[in-house]
């Protein structure tokens, strides 16, 4: 393991005896299931309150708090004004800020909604001044700054432990950035395109998973996103021919890290992502309002 | 060799001891190769050999010799794989190198190296008795038998030898297989390393159609066929047997020409080759991965929650990631043509200087399993240009066995330099490590960081000193130590200043900023004895006054007379009466004779080069020159590749070396 | 029954913790009429509906995941199956059983974390389970015991317990090795042990009285407990095929809150969940998890008295390992792990059991095999019309407590429905904007 590749974070090195930490586990539009891995931990979970405090994770407990936090955990991805404000105001009331998972880190499924804004949403919608709904949805550190990001669609367990350890220890986590395929070596993954012919994002993506998909015969999907130095130009010469053409390179990016840099430059080269037509021509294909949902409130 | 019990460290590093030779052929009929399978497990053997699994051709742990791919064969080409079951052929080992290799077995991708606990104030490094069943390999190709000869003199060859690998290689028994069935990327015949089992067997087997022919390599596989009470091979199957490796041979089209390769290779760092491969390379390191003989590592550590322990782990590493080359603030391969570069330089190029042979073996892996099929015959022949010269090879240094285990120093004060380092004095330190040399270094451990590559800044009766800037999380938990706390140290390690080439010249001591720390053991041993040198120049540099580090040492041989210093800062400050500027400009040409001079330098890369330059262009020799290498550094003994720099390891071969030495690499990007 | 002096009373949670989503509960009270009761779904909305438009059978299982973090299987193979309907894929038996068992191993890490993790703490009187853990330790240890084995079925079939990664339209990506599955079984084993033992501590728990006649929803199994196949069947007679829930049911707008809610076309609402099904497909149960019930007072407690839906969880726990058992017992590694298929256009359409209800799915899909159009009806959008009338049935037994208490008490209400509001909000489109996001009364 690449153990200095980690993301640049800012050097925490609390003396061991220090107090326990304050902890916060806040959401935004997300799945909630990155807290899981929180709630996943296992016997180590009721440890935690140890080393840690953890005041505020309104998945788990109904003792809430405002901060401030030691360390605040942030899921999900921002698409509304409104969330984007309580973000700024959670930066403030924190010391360190970690975005757990693909949508707080590049925006997540949802952030195609930000390939509708042009072509599609007229289409969609009659009234296109849309309640507190932003046009784009977008990761965490477009509004704050990021102090670490845990990677994954969801967050990987073993990396939340040593994101804790390594706030316990003071240095920083190890957190490597290598492809995927360094990975799938290690475990003994037979490489799907070499032997299978199956495409798979693992050349361009972060590793953290354990190279899950190819173990269990499917191509990566790149739920990690882009690791640093992502050849994506290189992917696609590499294997068009062998069943990775544009269009589906730009639908495979065009998942839930679709919207970190790297990939979205790679997918608006290639038509933009399925569903999202670029032209406006070809905007018929979204799906119009559904007629039986206008409601009398109340009931 | 022994059979049916575990090896530990301490065994003796035994490749079995007794290679025979002996021209007897014996025959083992098909149906009775499961014998052979069931004996090495009764002996208490874990046999690993092919098996098909979800179509492919892996090597895994074999229970009897139905397991075995009988009649599979496979297709390799570039980024392309595929085995089936052939209706027509029943052999059992017709296919050609498994994307598995040997080395998992030899060389796991991940083993834990030891734990570190802290009790109160007390540290604790515990090293794991390495236990490991023996295992016999079934069905190794002669390329792969190569490639473990070459992790031999990698892992064992060098002054501290792998303690884990060792302990692994002592148990393995090989029963090695003549290819029959090369692939599109296999070239061993270039290589010089197949198709047929010559060395590093204990059995080997030719496979015909109704049976196997067996040569015995070693007393332990002359063993097994007494056991098994096998009968001689006749006439005909001896016969039919030697053709089989001649068919191999001639289906082997594709040849890499090694004549003078690695010098044709080392010749072309600048061809633009390097960058139009860099386009198609993801850096996904699958090669280095699959290949049977890179050996590159790193270690990680994971800690406790309440932070009392931390177990050291050493994974597969590869010189394609982007933190192989990275250093605390800076990284010496940030462009994949770099690290391109670094990984066939050194596996055609290099790899001959450090271990006698190419780090190449011709089983194709690397080729068959790059994702984008970038293949090295390719660009070899496009890099290399036409063979001028025959090709050389050095000899080995001889292995030493201490492998270098942690032992527990105290800090007894720390004294601040900079705002951002400080000096650690250490106290109850070994005195094989007080007897260390100036140059050397110290890895410096603390329970749940990486171990950091520390130069030793004093040497004293009672300890030695460590002066560090808090770069990264490493040395500043370091920095903060503070007197009483413990710290783990293994060392001195590294190549230091040739002092005695000093002898009755004039020494010229050149110092860049954190560069002095490592050259005041060398100053002091210099100033101890005096009057074995002529005319003793300090140089000494840094960016601003604040950024000047031993303070005291400096004023006090600034109060010498014996010593000629001069302290120079990029940026001076108000209260700054000396020079302003870099180093060199206080070379001063009328005194520094080029012919009687031997100048040490060390500091930032670029101050180094520098310095070099303006004393070569006085008139110095390379080999006067020395200057002191950082890179990025893990293991500390050679054995990582981390810091791998053309033929040398940094920490083993170095840190410090001749201008000479390191030849027209050092000046390049992204070495 | 209460004595308030308040002409008007606001109750409110502004953000309902330990539950899975952002919801907040909204009541008014004028004397003794009860003015709103809302339960209110803020979270914003993440229109999978619409991001599944263009998209493959395949891309579509891997994005739905997404709605639920809980129970992404659920909604995996609810779009497995709809395709598998649509093409007229037949598969092999031995992934049939290997779905089952993936859903077992969900629902199993689902129950025991809602069970111990989330809902406990109430009856126990603690803030969580950490709080809890520190006086019932083996309790809670227990708990994620359970929860675990869940978690090695699902890390075994799919890769990981949080989004899955091997669940395709025609079988799997990849089915396990004969010894691998029975590998589960030692810890099956005791799993299934320590559901039993669950179960009889939870009745020891005392429950609040609240009763309420239901209307009950859920899929009833044609061979087995119905997860994945078998009949819609209500409290009241009705029997439809599980694709068929939009024949009868409509989802509908309310202005206070972001996710829909589903009805019958005359506006009734049902209940889902392990109570209705423990109800309605309580024949089909294991005979170990029928005793479990049996010893807990059978079910028809459960059916009147919300707060006994976790003993209704915990029986369906002990279903899930004893049947999780069986399951591994009779597998056979089959030849491949999917069967190869065509797609057609039409009308990909099926419901299932998530934990936590019925989940409806329909997708209209072109020649390519592309969606066009997609509605997802997630168990919380059903359930929340009827959350809300319990919620008006209950209040007066709460209001005569200090407001604290009372929020805490209609809090525990909610929970005893495992309200997964992140799937609530599957709706797309447009209505939001034509109503103000939340109502505030007065």
């Amino acid at each position: 393991m690449a153990g200095h590749a980690s993301l640049p974070i800012v050097d925490v090195t609390p003396p061991l005896t220090a107090p326990p930490l304050s902890v916060g586990v806040v959401k935004l539009a997300s799945c909630d299931g990155c807290q899981l891995a929180l709630l996943g931990l296992g016997p180590l979970l009721l440890d935690l309150g140890t080393h840690f405090r953890i005041i505020e994770f309104g998945e788990a407990s109904s003792d809430r708090s405002d901060g401030p936090y030691d360390l605040l955990l942030v899921e999900g991805s921002v698409s509304t004004d409104e969330q984007a404000h309580h973000l700024r105001s959670l930066r403030e009331r924190s010391g360190l800020l970690v975005t757990i998972g693909a949508c707080a880190t590049s925006g997540g499924i949802q952030a195609l909604r930000g390939w509708a804004r042009d072509a599609v949403a007229p289409s969609v919608y009659p009234e296109p001044t849309w309640v507190d709904a932003l046009p784009t949805v977008t990761p965490v550190a477009d509004h704050v700054r990021v102090d670490a990001e845990l990677r994954g669609c969801p967050i990987d367990g073993g990396q939340l432990v040593e994101l804790l350890t390594a706030l316990r220890v003071g240095r920083r986590p190890q957190l490597p950035d290598e492809a995927v395929c360094a990975a799938c070596k290690r475990v003994g993954t037979v490489c799907v395109v070499v032997a299978h012919g199956e495409p798979c994002l693992g050349p361009l993506t972060r590793t953290g998973c354990g190279a899950i998909c190819p173990a269990w015969g499917r191509g990566c999907y790149a739920c990690f996103g882009p690791r640093e130095d992502a050849n994506v130009a290189g992917l696609a010469a590499g294997l068009a021919g062998r069943g990775l053409d544009d269009a589906t390179l730009a639908r495979r990016l065009s998942l839930f890290t679709a919207w970190s840099a790297p990939f979205r430059a790679a997918i608006d080269a290639r038509g933009g992502p399925p569903g999202f037509p670029t032209t406006s021509a070809d905007a018929t294909h979204a799906s119009g309002p559904r007629a039986t949902d206008v409601p009398t409130p109340g009931a | 060799m022994t059979t049916g019990t575990t090896r530990t460290t301490d065994a003796t590093p035994a490749m079995d001891p007794l290679p025979v030779t002996d021209a007897t052929r014996w025959w083992l009929p098909r149906a009775e190769l499961d014998r052979l399978v069931a004996l090495l497990r009764a002996d208490g053997r874990t046999v690993v050999g092919p098996a098909f699994e979800d179509g492919v051709v892996v090597y895994r742990e074999i229970g009897s010799a139905a397991e075995l791919p009988a009649g599979v064969t496979d297709e390799q080409r570039p980024g392309r794989y595929r085995a089936r079951v052939s209706t027509d052929d029943a052999h059992t080992f017709g296919f050609a190198a498994s994307p598995t290799s040997w080395k998992r077995w030899t060389f796991p991708p991940s083993v834990e190296l030891g734990v570190a606990r802290r009790e109160g104030d007390q540290l604790r490094f515990e090293t794991p008795t390495r236990e490991v069943p023996p295992v016999a390999f079934l069905g190794a190709r002669a390329c792969d038998l190569a490639a473990i000869a070459i992790q031999d003199r990698v892992l064992l060859g060098g002054p501290v030898a792998d303690a884990d690998y060792r302990a692994r290689r002592s148990g393995t028994l090989t029963i090695g297989v003549d290819c029959a069935t090369p692939s599109g990327t296999c070239f061993c015949t270039s290589m010089g390393t197949g198709p047929e089992v010559v060395t590093g067997h204990d059995l080997a087997l030719t496979e015909l159609d109704d049976g196997f022919v067996v040569r015995v390599g070693t007393t332990t596989g002359r063993d097994l066929v007494d056991r098994l009470a096998l009968s001689s091979a006749d006439a005909s199957q001896v016969e039919a047997a030697r053709a089989v490796p001649d068919r191999a041979r001639a289906a082997i089209t594709r040849q890499v020409d090694t004549n003078g390769l690695s010098e044709r290779l080392i010749a072309n760092p600048e061809h633009p080759r390097w960058a139009e491969v860099a386009e198609r390379c993801l850096a996904c390191t699958s090669c280095t991965m699959v290949c049977p003989t890179c050996f590159c590592t790193s270690v990680s550590q994971v800690s406790d929650l309440d932070a009392t322990s931390a177990t050291s782990t050493r994974e597969w590493d590869s010189c394609f990631t982007l933190g192989f080359g990275a250093v605390a603030g800076g990284n010496f391969r940030t462009r994949r043509q770099d690290r391109y570069r670094q990984w066939l330089t050194h596996k055609f190029g290099t790899w001959v200087e450090q271990f006698g042979s190419m780090g190449c073996v011709g089983c194709g892996r690397c080729v068959t399993w790059c994702p984008v099929g970038i293949d090295i015959r390719d660009e070899l022949a496009a890099i290399a240009g036409p063979p001028p010269a025959p090709a050389i090879g050095t000899s080995l240094p001889i292995a030493a066995a201490h492998p270098g285990e942690y032992v527990v120093a105290t800090v007894g004060s720390v004294t601040p330099e900079t705002p951002d380092t400080w000096t650690l004095s250490l106290h109850d330190v070994d005195a094989a490590i007080r007897a260390g040399q100036p140059g050397q270094f110290m890895m410096v451990a603390l329970p749940g960081f990486s171990a950091a590559p520390i130069s030793i800044s004093r040497y004293r009766p009672d300890g030695i000193d460590l002066t560090i800037r808090a770069a990264g999380p490493a040395t500043t938990a370091l920095t903060r130590l503070r007197p009483g706390s413990q710290l783990g140290l293994r060392g001195p390690l590294g190549r230091g200043w040739p002092v005695e080439l000093a002898d009755d010249r004039d020494v010229l001591i050149v110092a860049g900023g954190l560069g002095l720390p490592p050259l005041r053991p060398l100053i002091e041993r210099v100033l101890a004895d005096r009057g074995r040198y002529r005319t003793v120049r300090l140089v000494i540099g840094a960016r601003t006054p604040d950024d000047l580090v031993l303070r005291p040492d400096i004023e006090r041989w600034q109060a010498r007379t014996d010593l000629d210093i001069g302290v120079t800062v990029d940026r001076a400050g108000s209260d700054w009466t000396g020079p302003v500027g870099v180093v060199t400009q206080l070379f001063d040409r009328t005194a520094i004779d080029p012919v009687r001079t031997i100048a040490y330098v060390c500091g930032p890369e670029r101050m180094m080069q520098a310095a070099s330059r303006t004393l070569a262009g006085m008139g110095m020799l390379p080999d006067r020159i020395y200057v002191s290498m950082e890179r990025h550094m893990e293991c500390g003994v050679g054995l990582c590749g981390h810091c791998q720099m053309g033929r040398f390891f940094v920490c083993r071969d170095g840190p410090v070396f001749s201008r000479a030495e390191l030849g027209d690499t050092f000046d390049l990007e992204g070495i | 029954m209460h004595d308030t002096q308040v002409l008007e009373r606001r109750l409110a949670v502004p953000s309902v913790s330990r539950v899975e989503g952002e919801g907040r509960l909204e009541v008014v009270v004028r004397g003794d009429e009860i003015v709103e009761a809302h339960l209110s779904i803020f979270e914003v909305p993440r229109f999978f509906e619409r991001l599944v438009v263009g998209r493959d059978a395949d891309e579509v299982i891997d994005i739905v995941a997404r709605i639920c973090g809980i129970c992404p299987v659920a909604y995996q193979l609810t779009v497995a199956i709809a395709f598998e309907h649509l093409c007229e894929v037949t598969l092999d038996p031995e992934v049939r059983r290997l779905r089952r068992l993936l859903y077992w191993g969900e629902w199993l890490q689902s129950h025991a974390l809602h069970i111990h993790l989330l809902h406990a703490p109430d009856f126990l009187g603690y803030p969580d389970a950490l709080a809890m853990a520190r006086d019932h330790r083996s309790i809670v240890e227990r708990g994620l015991r359970l929860k675990h084995a869940g978690v090695a079925i699902l890390e075994l079939l799919g890769g990981r317990s949080v989004h899955p990664v091997s669940v395709r339209v025609g079988g799997f990506s990849h089915v396990p090795t004969v010894a691998a599955l029975r590998a589960l079984r030692p810890e099956l084993e005791q799993a299934l042990r320590e559901a039993q033992e669950t179960v009889d501590w939870l009745a020891t728990l005392s429950f609040p009285g609240f009763q309420l006649e239901p209307r009950l929803l859920a899929l009833s199994g044609l061979d087995g407990y119905g997860i994945d196949d078998g009949v819609i069947v209500s409290s009241d007679g009705l029997r439809l095929s599980p694709d068929a829930w939009e024949d009868v049911f409509v989802e509908r707008q309310v202005p206070w809150s972001t996710a829909l809610q589903a009805t019958d076309r005359d506006g009734r609402r049902h209940l889902l969940g392990p109570s209705a099904r423990i109800v309605l497909g309580g024949d089909q149960l294991h005979p170990l998890a029928a005793d479990a019930l049996g010893r807990v007072g059978g079910a028809e407690r459960i059916r009147l008295e919300r707060f006994r839906s976790i003993l209704a969880r915990a029986v369906e726990m002990v279903h899930a390992c004893a049947e999780a058992l069986e399951l591994i017992d009779a597998y056979q590694r089959p030849d491949a792990p999917r069967v190869p298929w065509t797609p057609r256009a039409g009308r990909a359409a099926w419901s299932t059991e998530a934990p936590r209800g019925l989940l409806f799915h329909r997708y209209d899909v072109d020649d390519a095999g592309r969606v066009v159009a997609a509605t997802i009806v997630p168990p919380t959008s059903q359930n929340q019309a009827a959350i809300e009338d319990d919620l008006r049935a209950f209040l007066p037994s709460v209001l005569s407590l200090p407001d604290r208490e009372a929020t805490d008490r209609l809090e525990a209400l909610i929970r005893c429905y495992d309200p997964c509001i992140s799937c609530a909000t599957h709706f797309l489109e447009v209505d939001v904007q034509r109503l103000p996001m939340a109502e505030t009364p007065g």
